[in-house]
């Protein structure tokens, strides 16, 4: 350990500069992988913890096909109180709207109280003035008065509300006057949401919520816990046909797969910068042992083991990798903070509502940290720890300062792109594993290591062919940039392969990201055909979505300007024997094929097919329902209704790039006769082409009142917002890409400022021959800006074929959205411009540090 | 001074003292030398090891700055240059040939010797041009596309010879210019500086050498870092036999 010190630690820290980069990039490597796990678990457990604490003591719930219990059957469920305790329950979301006039999203639980109270351990702080804890019939006493609302005790101090305050609880596009009659203590439930949790009569909920005669869920606390499996499967053979009975936590499960895909990429992703930093490891290592061969060398003639010198230069990377994780872990919570920021919109947008905290660090996030960072690095140290190792006696007799290498063209480097570059073309055909894109992401991790092993080559082409252009463009600096980089091939490798993976991934994001927008601007540009767009304020990506009411559907349907309404409902379904959430979808078949423009997959004459659907049990589904699914035009899907599993057949498949969870849809008619009248949740509305959309839309509201709370968009609004939202969803992505071209652009200044001491004593002569400062200066930058734009240049060609297979491996496995490739030119030349002056600028210090040697040391 | 003695001197030190460090670190280099070095005066500077030759040569040439005492290079007082003047004054004026060759080892043989010219930002033909003839007149002319790891030592000073002279200074500082090379191979680059340089170029060479400063016209013996007295002759040894390079 002493001689460890003496000769690994102390040289460290006379050149400190190359370990604290390499501990940099390895801090943030490990950071950005601990946030995005924290980010990831924090989406998930915003909502199971939600789901769990409204769950409360329940064991099993019993749910319907898509729209819910039909209260009918309650009645036929009385055999379940065999079981344990039953409750129904109306679980939605509202907005509450209070006298100071703000406007909250509230969670909002319909119970029977007297049955509820057994499940969640609420308590009521206070129920009227003086009074503590009132018993269920007092409180059901209260809360059969229609106007009835039950708060939280943190929300009501937030708003200043009190006890008997009037509110306003929009439901949907109707606003009803509500009375607060009680407050819940600030536990269990009541800390949902931070607060946001109104309750209400079950029978009020359903008349709020357009429920009448449909429950939400019926849950069973069951009077022997232990029993639950023998119970789960009784209550499953005994329950009437459209009904299922699930465990709560079912539903987080369910959020998890929905996410999984989109979590699996975003991790994918995270591990980038990381793998950036080993380069870093690898390269600091390597550099710390050819330019130690000499000493080496003397260490090996004095009598030092070979294990001896592959556990300095191994303990070395360990020391770093330690540092990373110590340091990286923890900064890897503040950037989580950032994460969460980043891809909450996404979730809450495209998946689920939850309210995303980072969670605490736990030793979990600690052993990650170290998992990753220690043997990673070791195994990135091994080479040349072992190049160390091989070192003879002889080194330090033989002259240690380093000579021109004059080799043969190298030729591992080509075999070993060559094989990863076919191993990557291989992995690219393979299918997805569970739905996940493993060989996909194989492949281009190949891909990555295949554009690795081409850089020494490229650096070797560079060295024999590049002389005379650098010396015709940059004059003398040119020259001895090319000769400075041509005797560093080799330490050079490496630091320019790690910028070269970085770039060309920044490459293949921004063309897949490039491609994606463009198909998704032709795909809106071809599907939005309606004039307007028309929503309740709360519409939810996942679960029950409020409808709109019938007076504001008739108030827009007498429109002398709308020629057609198009109403939407969606619900939620579970889906094949993963039970799978995906989206059933009914609306107007006449109307959108008249008016409407879906953008058909298959077959050709998709508009035609799909007319062939109405009145019959038949369906069209989104590509990503097709592909995840493996259902094609012609076979027949089995769909959960109230009335049991029904087959449909599928007659057209469309693009859809809203979900990723595949959506069914049929025509309204159809799904009346499946699930039973339903109110929309959406209505489309097509004008007389002579009517100004901006007109009709302020008429419309006019005509539905200020007390009806709606959205209606213009077609030109959802066209960007749908844009936003898009540009919302990769934001995450380039912060990431940020980050691992910052770790690189450190090393490639790491590796510049090592060349730079090494060759103090060329650079010293260069000054006695009369190179000024500037001079130096110059060329220092030039070398630094070479290979910026080598890297780069490598990088957009490897970052073409990676992102080939985002596009049409990776995208299609997880997503299975077709996305049309386009190259986003602009982008990529900006971009190329940027790296070239920012490695430029990454030489500066190394130029400056270079530009201050003085003649003096050639003596 | 005379004005003609001015109008021929390359170089004049006049006083010249150098201590590193401070307090009671300070180490007294030199302590106090001069000397003028006429043009196409050949100057040797002898003394044993670590008597303040290399000091002395370096302050010449611009290399260090003095803490007491002038350097006039061609009539130009180095003292009062700032870095980009100085730099400039031993990119035109002054050559320097090394013990240790001192060629970079990732240029050719041909680009080491056109270097001076590229630095001053001479065009490339003109520099390669100029560089093959100085490779040609040190007997390079097979090795120009050659890397210094790829010749022998004898050819490297040769080549460090003609980058010392490619860009035609005034002033040649030679520090141990033989010392890293066999007698025969010390003979004939000794023989080149001074065919190369006769008459018009300065020479000022740090030997411990007898045989070789006994070549020189003048010699400044030193020791401690100072002058010693001059005995009037230039060696009291005779000259190394066969050597044969006074003029």
């Amino acid at each position: 350990m002493s001689l460890f010190l003496k000769f690994i630690v102390r040289a460290v820290l006379r050149d400190p500069v190359r370990g604290v980069v390499t501990i940099a990039g390895l801090t943030l490597g490990v950071a950005v992988v601990v946030a995005i796990r924290l980010a990831n678990v924090s989406s998930v457990q915003g909502f199971e913890a939600a789901l769990e604490v409204v769950a409360g003591k329940t064991s099993l719930e019993i749910v319907g096909a898509g729209v819910g219990v039909p209260e009918t059957q309650l009645a036929e469920l009385g055999w379940l109180r065999q079981y344990g305790r039953v409750s129904p329950v109306i679980d939605r979301t509202a907005q509450l709207e209070t006298l100071d006039g703000s406007v909250s999203l509230l969670r909002v639980l319909g119970v029977d109280v007297l049955r509820d109270q057994p499940f969640r351990e609420y308590r009521l702080l206070r129920f009227s003035e003086g009074d503590q804890e009132p018993s269920p019939q007092e409180l059901l006493a209260v809360l059969l008065d229609p106007t009835s609302v039950v708060l939280t005790e943190r929300f009501a101090v937030r708003h200043g509300v009190n006890l008997e305050t009037p509110v306003r609880l929009r439901v949907g596009d109707t606003a009803h006057p509500m009375v607060v009659r009680g407050l819940l203590l600030d536990e269990g439930p009541a800390r949902v949401v931070d607060g946001h949790l109104a309750v209400l009569d079950i029978a009020t909920a359903q008349w709020l919520f357009d429920r009448l005669g449909w429950l939400d869920r019926v849950e069973v606390q069951l009077f022997v816990p232990d029993g639950i499996d023998i119970a789960e499967r009784e209550i499953a053979a005994r329950l009437p046909k459209g009904l299922r009975i699930q465990r709560p936590a079912q539903r987080g499960r369910q959020v998890e797969r929905m996410l999984a895909a989109f979590h699996f990429n975003l991790a994918a992703l995270s591990y980038i910068a990381l793998v950036v930093g080993l380069f870093l490891v690898y390269n600091t290592v390597a550099v710390s042992v050819i330019s130690r061969r000499h000493e080496i060398g003397v260490l090996r003639s004095l009598g030092a083991r070979r294990s001896l010198i592959l556990g300095f230069f191994l303990g070395e990377a360990a020391v770093m990798a330690v540092l990373g994780a110590v340091l990286g872990t923890p900064a890897g919570w503040l950037l989580a903070q950032g994460a969460v920021r980043l891809t909450s919109p996404t979730v809450n947008t495209l998946y689920v509502t939850s309210s995303a905290t980072v969670p605490q660090l736990g030793f979990e996030d600690w052993l990650l940290a170290g998992l990753i960072a220690v043997p990673l690095s070791l195994i990135a140290a091994a080479i040349p720890a072992a190049e160390a190792a091989r070192v003879t006696p002889l080194a330090a007799v033989r002259d240690a300062e380093h000579q021109v290498n004059h080799r043969e063209f190298p030729r591992k480097p080509v075999v070993a792109a060559a094989l990863f570059l076919g191993l990557g073309a291989w992995m690219s055909t393979l299918e997805a594993v569970g739905g996940l894109p493993l060989f996909g992401l194989g492949a281009a991790l190949a891909v990555v290591f295949g554009a690795a092993a081409l850089v020494p080559i490229l650096l070797e082409l560079m060295r024999r062919f590049g002389r005379g252009m650098l010396t015709s463009w940059c004059g003398v600096e040119g020259l001895l940039a090319h000769a400075n980089l041509s005797a560093a091939v080799a330490r050079l490798a490496v630091s320019v392969a790690a910028l070269v993976i970085s770039l060309a991934m920044l490459a293949a994001i921004a063309i897949m990201i490039g491609s994606f927008r463009e198909t998704v601007t032709y795909w809106v540009g071809q599907t939005l055909q309606a004039d307007l767009f028309v929503a309740t304020a709360d519409r939810a990506p996942i679960g029950s979505t409020a409808t709109i009411s019938a007076a504001v559907e008739r108030d827009i349907r007498t429109h002398p300007d709308v020629v057609a309404v198009d109403g939407f409902r969606s619900v939620d379904l579970p889906y094949g024997p993963g039970g799978d959430l995906i989206i059933l979808g009914a609306g107007d078949f006449g109307v959108l094929l008249d008016y409407g423009g879906l953008a058909f997959k298959v077959p050709a004459e998709g508009a035609a097919a799909m007319r062939t659907a109405v009145g019959r049990d038949a369906v069209v589904v989104t590509e990503s329902f097709s592909l995840k699914h493996e259902v094609g035009v012609g076979e027949a899907i089995s769909l959960d209704t109230p009335h049991g599993p029904r087959q449909f057949r599928v007659v057209a498949i469309y693009y859809d790039y809203s979900s990723d969870r595949g959506l069914v849809v049929m025509d309204k008619a159809t799904f009346a006769r499946h699930f039973g009248r339903q109110r929309p949740t959406g209505l489309t509305l097509y004008l007389d082409p002579t009517a100004n959309a901006e007109e009709v839309r302020a008429e419309l509201l006019a005509a539905i009142g200020p007390d009806r709370r709606i959205f209606i968009r213009t077609n030109a609004t959802l066209r960007a917002e749908v844009l936003r939202i898009f540009d919302s969803t990769f934001a995450i992505t380039y912060a990431l890409e940020a980050i691992a071209i910052i770790v690189a652009i450190l090393g490639v200044a790491a590796t510049l400022l090592t060349l730079v001491l090494e060759r103090r004593r060329e650079l010293a002569i260069l000054r006695l021959v009369g190179a000024g400062r500037e001079q130096i200066r110059r060329m220092v930058v030039v070398e630094a800006a070479i290979l910026g734009l080598l890297s780069q240049g490598t990088g957009l060609v490897v970052g073409v074929v990676l992102s080939l297979i985002l596009i049409y491996v990776i995208n299609v496995q997880s997503f299975g959205w077709t996305i049309q490739f386009h190259l986003p030119l602009g982008f990529l030349a900006q971009s190329t411009i940027l790296i070239t002056v920012t490695a430029a600028l990454a030489g500066l210090y190394p130029a400056r540090v270079a530009a201050q040697i003085v003649g003096e040391r050639a003596r | 001074m005379s004005v003609e003695r001015k109008m021929k001197t390359v170089l004049q030190a006049s006083a010249l003292r150098k201590i590193y460090g401070q307090d009671d670190n300070a180490v007294a280099a030199l302590g106090g030398v001069s000397l003028t070095v006429d043009a196409g005066e050949f100057v040797a500077v002898v003394g044993p090891s670590g008597c303040g030759k290399s000091t002395f040569l370096h302050l010449c040439g611009g290399m260090e700055r003095p803490t007491d005492g002038r350097v006039l290079v061609g009539g130009v007082d180095l003292n009062e240059l700032d870095d980009e003047a100085l730099t400039r004054v031993r990119r035109e004026q002054i050559g320097f040939v090394f013990q240790s060759f001192n060629l970079l080892p990732t240029l050719t043989l041909v680009e080491n010797i056109a270097l001076p010219l590229m630095l001053a930002g001479i065009p490339r033909a003109i520099c390669r041009s100029r560089a093959e003839d100085g490779a040609g007149q040190v007997g390079l002319s097979h090795r120009l596309e050659h890397y210094p790891s790829q010749v022998s030592g004898g050819e490297l000073q040769r080549a460090a010879v003609a980058r010392a002279l490619v860009h035609r200074p005034v002033l040649v500082i030679a520090d141990e210019p033989t010392g890293n090379l066999d007698t025969e191979n010390g003979q004939r680059v000794l023989r080149l500086l001074k065919t190369l340089t006769s008459g018009t170029v300065a020479i000022l060479l740090a030997t411990h050498d007898k045989a070789l400063a006994s070549a020189a016209d003048r010699v400044l013996r030193m020791r401690d870092g100072v002058e010693l007295p001059s005995h009037g002759a230039v060696l009291a040894e005779p000259p190394h036999v066969g050597l044969g390079l006074r003029r």
